[in-house]
């Protein structure tokens, strides 16, 4: 018994000089995730200064010789060995790269900022985790030139608080596609403008016996299922979320009703409910489907005779997404970017390779490198009018229309947001709960997310 | 000054282990249990202070921490069985000595060999909704109409990913049971049977008991596996709530809303149910057998 005691008291001893070892330990990890937040003043004046010195310099001008700087990208995300070449060519700073799988960088991001240091100078930045990074001070703000910002609408969702906090290379936004054969086949000759015709178009094509799910939409318990809901009420109604960040109720629920009756009246393959965003996207290729709204990156896809099913070629057009009283005067930015750690230590040598990646001229090398839709309307604009982009349909059109549904910028909680929207989408269309009751359930948990 | 060496060598030998140790095992959990008595979400810097045990309130009360605690005690239960069913079995008949033994030995191991990610992909094929294998094989067969959607509805979600993950585990528990039974005399046998014992009843009597502390070992485990099973149902249904158990909870908590301090608390619930699974098995299976 005595020895049982002792035991005790000594696991208890233990505990609490750990507690209090890690007293210390927090302040240190408090002020360690900081600097961002503290050292943002004095970044902002730095920056200022350097920014415009920068600007008036290229990156052909500066001189990094002797300096390294890391960087961590998933396998779309690595610009090439000759690009990286050519930089160290031209400014003498040597990047390597570090290929790793795009859940995992965010994963390696925060756990080295718990311990104030950079997983990498330059990283992935997702649309959807530049409010958290903001807010943590993760990432160092980046100037640009009024005329680049113009030129770039997609910087807009990478903006918080009037700083640029990366730079996008990976230029993704919807944009529909619909199979003129299937349409033409079900007697429809124009694209669909607006939703009731795409609703109407759907019940000819189905009931014609042409296609047996003419409608693909995501919907399944991911990321894909909340950005579909994103954009169709965007498209549909102009709103998303109100100004204090919570579900704007009449343009939301609008949405999830249409796309319940597009799962009710059976224009959806019920497998799509569980399988996964590039399942849905795919079946545009493989004329499993009539109609969808998708990635950028389909636009190449569809006159690729490896990607796309030797009867469908050619008979894909990209138009632009429908809206109420006609085609939608919006669309929503889904870019990847490159961001600069406040944690590094060659910052200047990051953000000019940053920079230099978004440079005109290199946007439209990496295109040839990854595959990455270039940013610039002008590059795109370039790339069409010579043909390197086929079959654009109104790509072009679309990208002056993307405009960010968040009021507010993407907000630091939206991980959380969107598991909770995500969840009850799903649950809708498994007929688990009606649009009402999936509406309610993430109007709760977001206002309660937004009061924080 | 001899007899010093001798008394502080094994110390020497000890100390690049318990440096090792220190650095990487014990350090990473005292830091943990730190977290989890903190308020620490990383898109609040500002916000980090010392608040005690109420995370673990918190995570304890969550509605999210019951339901993945269900399905992790649902997922342990059926892991558990079918790995030791499947994995005895697969050993009493490798145990049989013919020319194929070790051909079957080999293919029984292959599945342990396989990354869980990959397993998962795998099995998400012939479980996929539409056009996955299993729907294929039952509509060609007649047995259903219309495609199953396995992965749609709790139950039958996790009890596919208890398939996809007994398969996995099995192989391990086979071998150990393997190992097992070839330590047991024949002698035992030879003597049951002149006392006119039957094949069940030499079973019964003798292969089983004599077997449990290798089961126990299958057991315990399969048990860690189960509990700590996350790649597969990844593969199978990504992060959704229906088939989230612990495990998911937790990389959600932590990695993508960023808490770390109920994220840490979580973990420490999490290692502590599993301590307790282990003592009771050791408890429980490792007794002496005795004839």
């Amino acid at each position: 018994m005595r020895k049982k005691l002792s035991l005790t008291a000594l696991a208890f001893a233990a505990a609490f000089s750990l507690m209090a070892c890690s007293g210390n330990t927090a302040e240190t990890e408090a002020e360690a995730t900081e600097p961002a937040a503290e050292e943002t003043e004095t970044t902002e004046e730095a920056a200022e200064t350097e920014a415009s010195e920068a600007e008036s310099e290229s990156a052909e001008t500066q001189d990094f010789t002797g300096v390294e700087i890391s960087m961590m990208v998933p396998d779309w995300g690595n610009p090439g060995e000759e690009l990286l070449q050519r930089f160290e060519e031209e400014t003498g700073c040597k990047v390597n790269v570090t290929e790793v799988s795009w859940d995992d960088i965010r994963d390696k991001i925060s756990i080295a900022a718990v311990g104030g240091q950079a997983a990498a100078d330059v990283f992935e930045v997702d649309w959807s985790w530049v409010g958290e990074m903001n807010s943590a001070g993760w990432l160092e703000p980046i100037e640009m030139t009024e005329e680049d910002i113009a030129d770039e609408p997609t910087l807009e969702t990478f903006t918080i608080d009037g700083k640029i906090l990366a730079l996008p290379y990976a230029n993704d936004y919807r944009i529909a596609y619909y199979n003129k054969d299937h349409f033409e086949q079900a007697g429809i000759t124009e694209a669909p403008e607006t939703w009731a015709d795409v609703e109407a178009a759907m019940k000819a094509i189905k009931d014609a016996g042409i296609c047996e799910y003419p409608f693909s939409m995501p919907m399944g318990a991911e990321e894909a299922g909340t950005t579909s809901l994103t954009w169709l009420a965007w498209a549909k109604n102009g709103v998303v979320f109100n100004d204090d960040g919570t579900l704007n109720k009449d343009s939301v629920l609008d949405a999830l009703t249409f796309e319940n009756k597009m799962v009710t009246d059976g224009y959806v393959d019920p497998a799509m409910r569980t399988a996964t965003g590039m399942d849905c996207y795919n079946k545009i290729c493989s004329g499993e489907t009539s109609f969808m709204v998708g990635p950028t990156k389909f636009v190449n896809f569809i006159s690729d005779p490896e990607k796309t099913a030797e009867d469908v070629l050619g008979n894909v057009e990209p138009i632009l997404l429908p809206g109420t009283d006609g085609t939608s005067d919006r669309t929503m930015p889904l870019p990847e970017a490159y961001g600069v750690s406040a944690y590094s230590e060659n910052k200047d040598a990051a953000i000019a390779f940053v920079k230099w990646l978004n440079s005109p001229e290199i946007e439209k090398e990496l295109y040839t490198a990854n595959g990455s839709i270039p940013n610039r309307n002008s590059v795109i604009e370039e790339m069409i009018t010579d043909g390197t982009i086929k079959t654009p349909g109104a790509m072009l059109e679309q990208a002056q229309l993307i405009k960010s549904p968040f009021p507010n910028g993407v907000p630091d909680y939206y991980a959380e947001m969107s598991n909770t929207m995500y969840n009850n989408i799903n649950q809708m269309v498994l007929g688990e709960q009606t649009p009402e009751e999936a509406f309610d359930a993430m109007d709760a948990k977001i206002k309660e997310l937004a009061a924080q | 000054m001899k007899k010093l060496y001798n008394r502080l060598l094994p110390y020497i030998l000890l100390l690049p282990m318990i440096i090792l140790m220190t650095a990487l095992v014990y350090y990473p959990i005292a830091v943990t249990f730190s977290y989890s008595l903190k308020r620490m979400k990383l898109t609040r810097p500002n916000d980090i202070e010392f608040i005690g045990l109420q995370n673990y309130i918190e995570v304890l009360k969550s509605e999210d921490f019951i339901y993945s605690l269900q399905n992790t005690v649902f997922l342990l239960v059926l892991v558990v069985l079918l790995t030791t069913i499947c994995g005895f079995c697969v050993a009493l008949i490798l145990n049989r000595e013919h020319r194929l033994s070790g051909v079957f030995l080999a293919i029984a191991i292959l599945p342990w060999a396989m990354p869980p990610i990959v397993n998962g992909i795998i099995w998400r094929f012939i479980f996929f909704p539409g056009y996955g294998f299993v729907n294929k094989l039952l509509l060609g067969l007649n047995i259903i109409n219309e495609p199953v959607d396995w992965l749609s509805s709790r139950f039958l979600l996790l009890t596919v990913v208890a398939i996809v993950t007994a398969w996995r585990s099995a192989p391990f528990c086979a071998i150990v049971c393997l190992a097992g039974l070839k330590t047991i005399p024949k002698e035992l046998y030879e003597a049951a049977a002149i006392d006119g014992s039957n094949s069940f009843s030499s079973f019964r009597y003798i292969t089983l008991p004599l077997s449990l502390p290798f089961l126990g070992i299958g057991i315990t485990s399969s048990s860690v596996t189960a509990v700590n099973i996350f790649d597969e149902i990844v593969a199978l249904s990504g992060f959704s709530d229906t088939g989230k158990n612990l495990l998911i909870q937790n990389y959600l908590t932590t990695f993508s809303f960023l808490d770390f301090g109920k994220g840490s608390a979580l973990t420490y619930i999490i290692m502590l149910l599993t301590s307790a699974i282990g003592v009771f098995y050791l408890r429980s299976l490792n007794k002496e057998v005795s004839y």
